[in-house]
């Protein structure tokens, strides 16, 4: 179980996580904010459907996509929550039709 | 476009005492990072703890507030949540901030993208709650977030310090399982002569371990066969010491054994890079000022070789001495005077090190994965079994075994695979690591969509550079 040691004055502010409000402190990252408030889940792999969640926590797996705002491939370790911002388990890592990403 | 004399990428201790020193030379220094606050691995939020008391991280940590109020302080054109993903030898470096493209242009380049942790391909490893040791670092730090009842397991310093940490604040932990060899103790002993004129930096170690045994949590070691336990998730870790197997259940377990330099930016600018075989990893090729193959870029800190907080804050201000003496602020002569303390401390430092090196050496059977099914690229999901039969089919390098089966070729661009592969078709073809070398990669060195790149932005120096130059 994941939990906060944070001390309750930092500034709050709102977000929805796969359509639950959440509330989390201003600064913090998108994925801790999904694992606190109970959802490891960021991504599910392509081809077998299974789920992932973040691995190394400073933007190197890229396990941690996310969708935020509607876009996708964010990595919810990097990212932090902002007021209103929604958030959303990635189904679809890449376009297997589309051109590798810069390799 | 007026160019910045020198552009910095990564603002860990490294990039910082470097920006430091070169903006007190004189220089006109841009860094960029792309956390959200400076401070690098080590000294994450440093300067900004979300803990009610940072000083259980312990004075190495706090130390880090110093320097980030020094580089604060200085002045120095400076972007956070800036991810850089192209770096050319022209000196165009193109980022990503707040959602836009930006580029700068520069004379100089240094860069000091630190480490990042080798990946542990135990079978098990990529089912949600499990994490790197430094995942609960970065958590802990940045956002008070900790796992309660979490297994901790692999080898080496920092795997100690977060346990130590965590038991500080009171943090339940249900194991240490350590994985460092018992052989290791033994190859280590010729080294520790050399490591004790560093006797402070043993006397730290021992203590942080002493006060792991004191709490009592169940500690476990000469452990082998580690396994998740768990279908969708992480139940818990199955390994054996001692000859005798064990179970326990969690739902998060931390893996560590060792940190490894972030490839990708020296790997994309095609820097020349050779392997070492004390650390296991790549590294890029530079003197002792850190200048690459290319002579006006240069690297510095654990992006160029492990060698810790404290070795790469110094790597940081040589090579700025180096690139001041470059854009013509520094004679020879006074560069030599400068970075002598310097290079004398690093060379003093470099026996315990090797120690550590020796005695933290992770296990062949945790670095390459032992299981067929043990994916070895988490972004394509290519198992062991999948790319020996990509060998056997005849792909006998890196580049051939992606294109066969497409490991690596998927969003992280192989910085989790990049060294087992290396490490697979090396023992697959008893060959050294060198002879199989690693990929081929090329910019942009992260996923971009055209949104992001539509919204352009140039980033001028400013006009103090003139009076400089
Ligand atoms: C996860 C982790 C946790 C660690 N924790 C500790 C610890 O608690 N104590 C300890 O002694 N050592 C720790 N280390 C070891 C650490 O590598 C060194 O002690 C020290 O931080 C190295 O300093 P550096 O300046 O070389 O690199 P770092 O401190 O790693 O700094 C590199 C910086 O470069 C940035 N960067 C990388 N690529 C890009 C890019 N493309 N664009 C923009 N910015 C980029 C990163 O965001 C980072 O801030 C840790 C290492 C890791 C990987
Ligand atoms: S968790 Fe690894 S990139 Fe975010």
């Amino acid at each position: 179980m994941f939990r906060s040691l944070r001390s309750d004055s930092a500034p709050k502010i709102t977000l929805t996580i796969n359509g639950q409000a959440v509330t989390a402190a201003a600064g913090q990252s998108v994925w801790s904010a999904m694992v606190l408030c109970g959802q490891p889940v960021t991504r599910r792999a392509a081809l077998s459907g299974q789920d992932r969640s973040a691995y190394c926590a400073m933007g190197v797996c890229f396990e941690c996509m996310v969708v935020i705002d509607g876009f996708p491939n964010q990595q919810a370790c990097l990212r932090q929550v902002a007021e209103g911002m929604t958030v959303a388990t990635q189904t679809i890592t890449e376009d297997r039709g589309a051109p590798d990403a810069g390799l | 476009m007026q160019a910045f004399d020198c552009a910095i990428i990564g603002a860990g201790p490294a990039g910082m005492a470097a920006a430091i020193a070169l903006a007190k030379g004189g220089a006109n220094v841009a860094v960029l990072d792309r956390g959200a606050r400076v401070g690098g691995q080590i000294y994450r939020a440093a300067a900004a703890s979300p803990l009610p008391d940072a000083s259980v991280l312990g004075p190495d940590y706090t130390a880090g507030a110093a320097l980030i109020a020094e580089f604060n302080r200085a002045e120095i054109t400076r972007f956070t949540g800036a991810d850089a993903w192209h770096l050319g030898d022209d000196g165009r470096v193109l980022f990503s901030h707040l959602g836009d493209t930006h580029e700068l242009h520069c004379r100089e380049m240094l860069l000091c993208p630190g480490a990042m942790e080798r990946p542990m391909p135990i079978p098990g490893w990529t089912l949600p709650g499990v994490m790197t040791v430094g995942a609960a670092q970065v958590m802990l730090k940045s956002d008070a977030t900790v796992a309660d009842g979490a297994v901790f397991a692999g080898s080496g310093p920092l795997l100690y310090l977060i346990v130590a940490q965590y038991l500080r604040l009171g943090v339940p932990v249900a194991a240490l399982v350590d994985t460092t060899p018992r052989q290791n103790y033994l190859n280590a002993v010729p080294l520790l002569p050399g490591a004790l004129r560093q006797a402070g930096q043993l006397k730290k170690g021992l203590a942080l371990l002493r006060e792991i045994r004191a709490a009592g949590i169940p500690q476990y070691r000469f452990a082998e066969g580690l396994e998740i336990l768990g279908e969708d998730k992480a139940e818990g870790l199955r390994f054996t010491a001692n000859g005798q197997p064990y179970e326990i259940a969690s739902e998060t377990v931390f893996l560590h054994h060792g940190v490894q330099p972030n490839l990708n930016m020296t790997r994309a600018m095609d820097l020349a890079h050779r392997w070492n075989p004390q650390q296991l990893c790549w590294q890029v090729e530079a003197d002792a000022w850190g200048q690459t193959s290319v002579p006006h870029v240069s690297a510095a800190g654990d992006g160029a070789g492990i060698i810790g907080a404290e070795g790469a804050r110094i790597a940081g201000d040589l090579a700025a001495l180096n690139i001041l003496h470059r854009l013509g602020h520094l004679s020879e002569g006074e560069r030599d005077r400068q970075t002598a303390p310097g290079s004398a401390r690093l060379a003093a430092m470099a026996p315990f090190r090797a120690f550590l090196d020796r005695l933290y050496r992770p296990a062949g059977a945790f670095r390459l994965p032992q299981n067929p099914e043990t994916l070895v690229c988490r972004c394509e999901e290519q198992s062991l079994a999948n790319l020996r039969a990509g060998f056997n089919q005849g792909a006998r390098d890196p580049n051939a075994l992606k294109s066969l089966t497409r490991c690596g070729m998927g969003p992280c661009q192989g910085r989790q695979c990049g060294h087992m592969v290396t490490g697979l078709l090396a023992e697959w073809q008893a060959e050294p690591p060198e002879a199989v070398g690693y990929y081929r990669l090329r910019s942009p060195q992260r996923l971009l969509t055209l949104e992001e790149l539509s919204r352009f932005q140039a980033v001028p120096a400013p006009a103090q550079a003139e009076a400089a130059e």
